[in-house]
C-alpha cells in the first residue's frame, strides 16, 4: 500500500474533518467577499446615504437588511467592507509575526550562546510589558494609519512562536539528519532553513491561524482606544460606536459586526485546531 | 484528585450562589435626601487652584467659597456677593476694589485647627489674601495664575521673588493685594478691567485655610477644609461623598429669578435655609452606556447628553420622548456659551498666507446640515466667535463667509490659485483619537471634498494633539472654547496676538489692527462704546477667517423625578446648595423596563 | 535550588533594564509632552518652561534616563503628573478593586476550564468534544467589548439581575458589583484555557505509557484518572501559575465599563494622558510580576516533574 508523506497524511486528516473543511470554506468565502468589495464589485460605494439616520433593518432592499448608521449609510455594506480591514489586518500582522518568530526562534535555538541570550533577553523584555500597552505605544510612535497598526500587531505577537521554535530547534539540532547535513558540508544557514525549519514549520502554520484571529480581535480594542482604522469601515469601529448606540435601541451595527466577526474568528479557531491535530504527528488521534 | 474535585465543585457552587444572592439583594431605598450625580472623568483632586479642570472646579466649589457668586436664577448672569458682604466699592478710575467680608463665617471643624481644638475658626481677610497668593505661587503651578498675573499690582514682583527663592514667602506683601483690616480687602489693578470682578467668582479664587494647607501638605488635594455648605466624608478619584455642613452660615434660597422660573417650580423653596439636601454622592462614569442605564434605572439623578457625542438619544423628536416624560424625567436646555470651530493655522505657510483659500474652505462647510445630523438642529450655527447671550453678540449680523455656498467657494478657491483644487496638496486635518470626533472628522472631509480639496486625516492622542498645536504646528483641527465668564472679551482675547500658542490663541492670528482694537476695548467700561469695538473686531475676524466658526452648543441635562430646583448654568459650579431631593417622587419603578 | 532561584533573579536584572529602556524610549520619543496637560487653557510660554524645568523635562534625554533608572532602583515611584498624587498610594488604592474582580474570575475560569477540558478529552472525537470545543471557541470569538455592551444592557438593565456598574468598597457588597464583569471575564477566558489544556491532555494520551497501561488491561477511566491527569496537570499548573501575578493589573475594559477603580483603568488613563510616572511604574511592576511568574512556573515544573533538572 502506498504510504503517504507526512504532508499528505496531514492533508488527508484535514479533509476528513468536516468541521475543518467547512471552516476553510467560510474563510475562503470571506476572502472572496473582501476582494470583491475591495475591487468595487459589490457593496459599493459604502459611503453613500441610502436612508435616514439610524434606520432600523428592513427587508425592503438588500442594502437595508442591516439598517443604516448615523450618516444614513448602509450597515450591511459597511460590514462587507469591514471584512477587507479584518482580513487585511490578520494577513499582514500574521505575515509579519510568523516569519519573525520562526527566524528569531531558529537563530536562538541553533546558535545558542550570545545569540540565544540576546534574543531571549529581547523577547523576555518585550513580553514583560503588557501586550496592549506595547501595541498602543508602537501605534503612537509610528503615527496612526493602517501601516502602524499592522506593524504593531505583528511586532508584539511573534514571541510565543519564537519560544516554541527555539525549543524545537534545540531538540532537532542534535538529530541525525542535521548531523548528517553538517558532515556533508552544509552551511549553518542551509542547515537551519533547508533542513530543520521544514520539519517544524507546522508550528508556524498553526501560529498563523491563531495570530490571524487575534489580530482581528485586537483591532476592536484599538478602535475602542481610538487608534484603529481611519476612513474605512471596520468591525472594530462599528462595535465601538455601539457603546453610544445600544442604549438608544440601535443594535444593528453591533449585531452585524459581531456576527460577521464571530464566524470568521470561529472558522480560524476550528481550522487552527484541526491543523494542529493534523500536522502534529504526536497528537493522539486515531490511537486507542 | 477525585476527592479534590468534589470539594472544588462545592466551592464553585458556593461562589455562584454568593454571586446570585448579591445580584438579587437590592439595597434598602434611601429615605434621606441623597442625591446621586456623575462625572464622565476622574476627579484629580480638590485643590481649587487647579480648577481649570471642570470636574475639579465642580467638586472644589462644594466646599470652597468665593468672594462673589452668580445669582442662581437670574439671567443674564449677574454677580452677587457671597463671602463678600456687598458688591465692591470701585474707585473712579476703575482700578481699586475695596471688598468687605461677611462676619462670623466659619471654616469647617477639622483636625488641622489645632489652635482652636479642632473647631473651625472665623474667616478673615488674611485667608483671602493667602488663597489668592497661592494662585500665583510659582511653586504650585496653578492653572489660574492668569487671573492675577499682569493684572494686579505687585503680583509679578512677588511671583518673581518667589521663583528666585527656595521656599515661597507668603508673608511678603503684594502691593495690590492687601488686607486693610480683619474684614476688608483691597485690590489694585494695573489697568481698569470691566471683567475683573468675574475672576473673584471663579472657583480658582475659593478661599482655603492656611492651617489645612500646612497640615495636609502634599496631600491637600485629597482633603477639603472650607467654609462652604458641604463637608467631605469620602474622596477618591472615582467617588466623592459630601454631607451637609453643620456650621455653615445662614444663606437663603433666592426669592426672585427670571420669567418662567416660578412656573418651572424653581421658586417654591424661596427663603429656605441652604443647603437643602443632606448628602451628595458623586461617582465617575467613564463610559456612556453605564451612565445612561443607571440613570434610566433611577440610580443616578442627573445625566447629560454628551457634548461631543452625536446622539439623537432622547430628543429624537425635538422633545423628550414620551416614555421618559411619563417617568417624570425632566429635560433642561441651556446655552453653553461656547463656540465650536475649525481652526485654520495662521502660522502654517500655506493657510496663513492665503486668505482666499481660507474663505473658500469656510464657504464649503455646511453648518446647518452638521447641526441637523449631529445635534438634531438643537445647537446654533455660528456667525462669529461670540455666543448669543453675551453683550456684543449681534443678532442681525451675518458672516459673509459662513453662508454655505459651493459656487462662491469654488470661485474663491480659483482666486486662491487652485482652480477645482488643482495644485493644492492634500490639507492635513489633525484629529484627536476618540470615537466621537471620528464622525465629525468624516463630515468635514466630505465637506471639503465638494470643492475639490483633498484632506488627509492624522490622528493623535490628546497629549500629542496639545503638543502639536501649542507648538504652532498642524493645519486644520477642530476645537472649542467655553466661556470662563460672561463677557465677550473672553472670546475676543482668543485672537489677541500676545495670546498666541502656547496661549489660548490657537490659530496664532496676529493682526496689529485687531490688537489695537482689543487693547482699547478691554479698558472701556461696559457700554455701547465697548460693544461697537467688539463688533468691529468680529467683522475683522470674519474677513480674515482664521477660524471656520461652526456652532454654539446647547447643553442638555436630564434630571430624575426626585431631583428638584435644578437650573443648569454655563459656569456656576457652586449650585449644589440649591438642589432639592424628594425621595417620594423618585419613582422606584423606574428600574423596571 | 535556591542557587537556581538566585541566579534567575540576577539574570532578570538585564530584563528589567531592557524594560526600563524600552518604556523610556517609547514614551519619550513619542507621545505628547506631558506639560501641556498640566498648564490649562491660559498657558504662557513662561509657565510651560518653568514646569518643564521643575520636572526635569528640559534636560538631555540621557540625564533623564539615568534619573529614571535611579527611581526604578530605589522604588521611588514619585507622583502622577495628572493628579499629583503619590503613585504608591494610587497603586495601593487600585489593587483591592482589581483583585476583587480578578481573583474570583480567575478561580472560576480555572475550575471551569479544567473541568470542561477533562470532559472534552475523555470523550474526544465524539459529540461532547465537538460541542465543548465549539462552545469555548464561540466564547473566544466574540470581542469582550460586545459582551460588555450586551451584558450590561441585558442582564443589568433589562433583567435587573446585576447592578449595571459601580463599586462599593464594603464587604460583601463589592462582590455583587463584580459578579457580572467576572462572568464576562470567565466567558472569554475559559475558551483559551480549555483549548490549551485539551491539547496538553491529548498529547499526554499519546504517550507510550498510556498504550502500555491499556495493554496491561487498565480501563479507560482508570488510565485517565491515575495517569493522564497527574501528568497532564503539569502544563495546566504552569499555565495557571504564570497568570497569577498579572491578575493585579486587572482588565481595563471591564474596569472602565463597570466603574471599578482598579489598576487596569488607571493604566489606560495614564496612557491617554501621557502620565509618564504612572506608566513607567506600572510597566516596571508588570515586568517584575512577569518575572516572578516565570520563575514560579519553572520552580513548580521541577517539583512536579522530577525529570526536569534546573540547569
Amino acid at each position: 500500500m502506498k504510504k503517504r508523506s507526512l504532508w499528505g497524511e496531514a492533508l488527508w486528516r484535514l479533509t476528513e474533518n468536516r468541521l475543518a473543511v467547512i471552516s476553510f470554506g467560510i474563510i475562503v468565502f470571506y476572502a472572496l467577499i473582501a476582494s470583491a468589495a475591495a475591487l468595487g464589485l459589490i457593496a459599493s460605494p459604502w459611503e453613500t446615504e441610502v436612508g435616514g439616520s439610524y434606520q432600523a433593518p428592513s427587508s425592503s432592499a438588500f442594502k437595508l437588511w442591516l439598517g443604516t448608521d448615523i450618516f444614513g449609510r448602509s450597515v450591511l455594506y459597511k460590514v462587507i467592507h469591514g471584512a477587507r480591514m479584518a482580513l487585511g489586518v490578520g494577513l499582514v500582522a500574521s505575515l509579519i509575526s510568523v516569519p519573525l518568530g520562526i527566524v528569531l526562534g531558529a537563530l536562538a535555538g541553533y546558535f545558542g550562546k550570545w545569540v540565544d541570550h540576546l534574543i531571549v533577553w529581547f523577547y523576555t523584555t518585550l513580553s514583560s510589558i503588557p501586550n496592549i500597552m506595547l501595541v498602543i505605544a508602537i501605534t503612537y510612535v509610528l503615527g496612526k494609519g493602517f501601516g502602524a497598526m499592522y506593524i504593531a500587531l505583528g511586532i508584539t505577537s511573534w514571541v510565543g512562536l519564537a519560544r516554541v521554535i527555539r525549543g524545537e530547534v534545540l531538540k532537532h539540532k542534535q538529530r541525525d539528519y542535521v548531523l548528517a547535513a553538517e558532515s556533508l558540508g552544509c552551511s549553518h544557514f542551509s542547515r537551519i532553513f533547508r533542513h530543520i525549519v521544514p520539519n517544524i514549520v507546522h508550528f508556524g502554520i498553526i501560529s498563523f491561524s491563531i495570530q490571524f484571529m487575534t489580530a482581528i480581535k485586537t483591532e476592536v480594542i484599538l478602535s475602542f482606544l481610538g487608534l484603529g482604522a481611519q476612513g474605512q469601515p471596520s468591525w472594530g469601529i462599528m462595535i465601538d460606536d455601539a457603546k453610544q448606540e445600544l442604549f438608544q435601541g440601535v443594535w444593528w451595527q453591533l449585531a452585524g459586526a459581531t456576527v460577521a466577526m464571530l464566524f470568521v474568528v470561529l472558522a480560524f479557531n476550528i481550522l487552527g485546531d484541526a491543523l494542529r491535530d493534523a500536522l502534529d504527528p504526536r497528537a493522539g488521534r486515531g490511537i486507542g | 484528585m477525585v476527592c479534590g474535585s468534589i470539594s472544588l465543585t462545592r466551592t464553585v457552587i458556593g461562589l455562584l450562589i454568593a454571586f446570585s444572592i448579591q445580584g438579587c439583594v437590592k439595597s434598602a431605598p434611601e429615605t434621606a435626601q441623597v442625591l446621586h450625580l456623575a462625572h464622565p472623568e476622574k476627579v484629580k483632586g480638590l485643590d481649587p487652584i487647579y480648577s481649570d479642570d471642570i470636574y475639579v472646579a465642580d467638586e472644589a466649589s462644594r466646599v470652597y467659597e468665593t468672594l462673589f457668586q452668580y445669582h442662581y436664577l437670574k439671567r443674564p448672569y449677574t454677580l452677587i456677593p457671597n463671602l463678600a458682604e456687598a458688591m465692591p466699592e470701585i474707585s473712579k478710575d476703575g482700578r481699586i476694589y475695596t471688598i468687605r467680608l461677611k462676619k462670623a463665617v466659619l471654616f469647617q471643624d477639622d483636625k488641622c485647627f489645632k489652635a482652636t481644638s479642632r473647631k473651625g475658626r472665623e474667616l478673615t481677610a488674611d485667608d483671602v489674601i493667602y488663597s489668592l497668593k497661592r494662585l500665583v505661587d510659582p511653586k504650585l503651578h496653578s492653572t489660574g495664575a492668569w487671573l492675577l498675573n499682569g493684572r494686579v499690582e505687585g503680583v509679578s514682583e512677588w511671583h518673581q521673588a518667589a521663583k528666585d527663592s527656595e521656599v515661597t514667602d507668603y508673608t511678603k506683601e503684594i502691593a495690590g493685594l492687601k488686607a486693610l483690616d480683619r474684614y476688608t480687602i483691597q485690590i489694585r489693578l494695573l489697568k481698569r478691567s470691566a471683567s475683573f470682578l468675574y475672576s473673584l467668582a471663579m472657583p480658582f479664587t475659593g478661599v482655603v485655610a492656611p492651617e489645612a494647607v500646612a497640615y495636609y501638605g502634599k496631600d491637600f488635594s485629597n482633603h477639603a477644609v472650607g467654609t462652604g455648605p458641604f463637608r467631605l466624608t469620602e474622596f477618591s478619584q472615582n467617588r466623592q461623598v459630601w454631607v451637609r455642613n453643620p456650621t455653615f452660615r445662614t444663606e437663603k434660597y433666592p426669592s426672585e429669578g427670571e420669567p418662567g422660573d416660578r412656573e418651572a417650580g424653581l421658586l417654591q423653596d424661596a427663603g429656605k435655609t441652604l443647603p437643602l439636601i443632606d448628602k451628595l454622592v458623586v461617582d465617575v462614569y467613564e463610559e456612556w452606556q453605564p451612565l445612561w442605564l443607571n440613570f434610566l434605572s433611577g440610580k443616578l439623578d442627573r445625566t447629560f447628553i454628551p457634548k461631543d457625542s452625536f446622539s439623537q438619544t432622547i430628543t429624537a423628536g425635538k422633545e423628550l420622548s414620551p416614555e421618559l416624560t411619563a417617568k417624570g424625567i425632566r429635560l433642561h436646555r441651556f446655552p453653553l456659551l461656547d463656540i465650536v470651530h475649525l481652526t485654520l493655522n495662521m502660522a502654517d505657510p500655506l493657510l496663513g498666507k492665503n486668505k482666499y483659500l481660507r474663505q473658500a474652505l469656510s464657504l464649503a462647510w455646511d453648518a446647518d446640515r452638521y447641526n441637523s445630523i449631529f445635534w438634531n438642529g438643537r445647537s446654533i450655527p455660528a456667525q462669529g466667535p461670540i455666543p448669543p447671550g453675551l453683550a456684543g453678540f449681534d443678532m442681525e449680523y451675518r458672516n459673509p463667509y459662513r453662508q454655505f455656498n459651493i459656487k462662491k467657494a469654488k470661485e474663491l478657491l480659483a482666486k486662491a490659485g487652485f482652480p477645482e483644487g488643482n495644485g493644492l496638496p492634500p490639507l492635513i486635518y489633525n484629529a484627536t483619537a476618540d470615537s466621537s470626533s471620528r464622525q465629525a472628522t468624516e463630515y468635514t472631509v466630505q465637506m471639503f471634498k465638494q470643492i475639490g480639496v483633498k484632506v488627509k486625516v492624522e490622528t493623535y492622542s490628546w497629549p500629542e494633539f496639545q503638543t502639536l498645536i501649542r507648538n504652532r504646528k498642524g493645519q486644520i483641527w477642530s476645537y472649542a472654547w467655553n466661556a470662563d465668564y460672561p463677557d465677550s472679551e473672553n472670546f475676543l482675547q482668543l485672537f489677541y496676538s500676545k495670546n498666541a500658542s502656547p496661549g489660548p490663541n490657537d490659530s496664532n492670528y496676529s493682526n496689529p489692527a485687531y490688537d489695537d482694537l482689543y487693547e482699547r476695548a478691554i479698558t472701556l467700561p461696559a457700554g455701547p462704546a465697548r460693544i461697537a469695538l467688539y463688533q468691529q473686531m468680529v467683522r475683522m475676524i470674519a474677513e480674515d477667517c482664521p477660524w471656520i466658526v461652526q456652532v454654539h452648543r446647547m447643553g442638555f441635562h436630564l434630571t430624575s423625578p426626585g431631583f428638584g430646583n435644578y437650573k443648569p448654568s454655563a459656569f456656576y459650579h457652586a449650585d449644589a446648595k440649591y438642589y432639592r431631593f424628594d425621595p417620594a417622587a423618585q419613582v422606584g419603578s423606574a428600574g423596571k423596563n | 535550588m535556591w542557587v537556581y532561584v538566585l541566579r534567575r533573579v540576577l539574570s532578570s536584572i538585564p530584563t528589567l533594564f531592557g524594560v526600563a529602556l524600552l518604556v523610556f524610549i517609547l514614551f519619550h520619543v513619542m507621545g505628547g509632552d506631558p506639560v501641556y496637560q498640566m498648564v490649562g487653557k491660559h498657558a504662557s510660554a513662561q509657565q510651560i518652561a518653568d514646569l518643564r524645568h521643575e520636572y526635569g523635562l528640559d534636560q538631555p534625554k540621557t540625564t533623564q534616563f539615568l534619573r529614571y533608572l535611579q527611581q526604578v532602583v530605589t522604588f521611588d515611584f514619585g507622583r502622577s503628573y495628572a493628579t499629583r498624587q503619590p503613585i504608591r498610594q494610587m497603586i495601593l488604592n487600585g489593587i483591592g478593586p482589581s483583585l476583587t474582580l480578578a481573583i474570583p474570575a480567575f478561580i472560576l475560569t480555572t475550575v471551569l476550564s479544567v473541568l470542561i477540558s477533562l470532559v472534552v478529552v475523555y470523550f474526544r472525537g465524539r459529540w461532547p468534544d465537538r460541542l465543548g470545543v465549539v462552545l469555548c471557541v464561540l466564547g473566544m470569538s466574540v470581542p469582550m467589548l460586545a459582551y460588555i455592551l450586551l451584558g450590561q444592557y441585558l442582564f443589568g438593565y433589562k433583567l435587573g439581575w446585576f447592578p449595571i456598574s459601580g463599586f462599593d468598597a464594603g464587604w460583601p457588597q463589592r462582590l455583587g458589583y463584580v459578579a457580572l464583569p467576572a462572568l464576562i471575564w470567565v466567558a472569554v477566558a475559559t475558551g483559551y484555557d480549555v483549548r490549551f489544556y485539551r491539547t496538553a491532555l491529548i498529547e499526554e494520551l499519546g504517550n507510550d505509557y498510556v498504550r502500555t497501561a491499556r495493554a496491561k488491561g487498565l480501563g479507560e477511566p482508570g488510565i485517565f484518572l491515575k495517569h493522564v491527569l497527574k501528568n497532564g496537570m503539569i502544563p495546566v499548573l504552569t499555565n495557571v501559575v504564570i497568570q497569577i501575578p498579572l491578575l493585579i493589573l486587572g482588565s481595563f475594559l471591564l474596569e472602565r465599563f463597570f466603574g471599578i477603580p482598579g489598576l487596569g483603568s488607571m493604566m489606560i488613563d495614564a496612557l491617554h494622558g501621557s502620565d509618564f510616572p504612572v506608566i513607567r511604574t506600572m510597566t516596571t511592576l508588570g515586568a517584575i510580576l512577569m518575572i516572578i511568574g516565570n520563575l514560579a512556573t519553572d520552580v513548580l515544573y521541577t517539583v512536579f516533574d522530577p525529570r526536569v533538572r534546573l540547569s
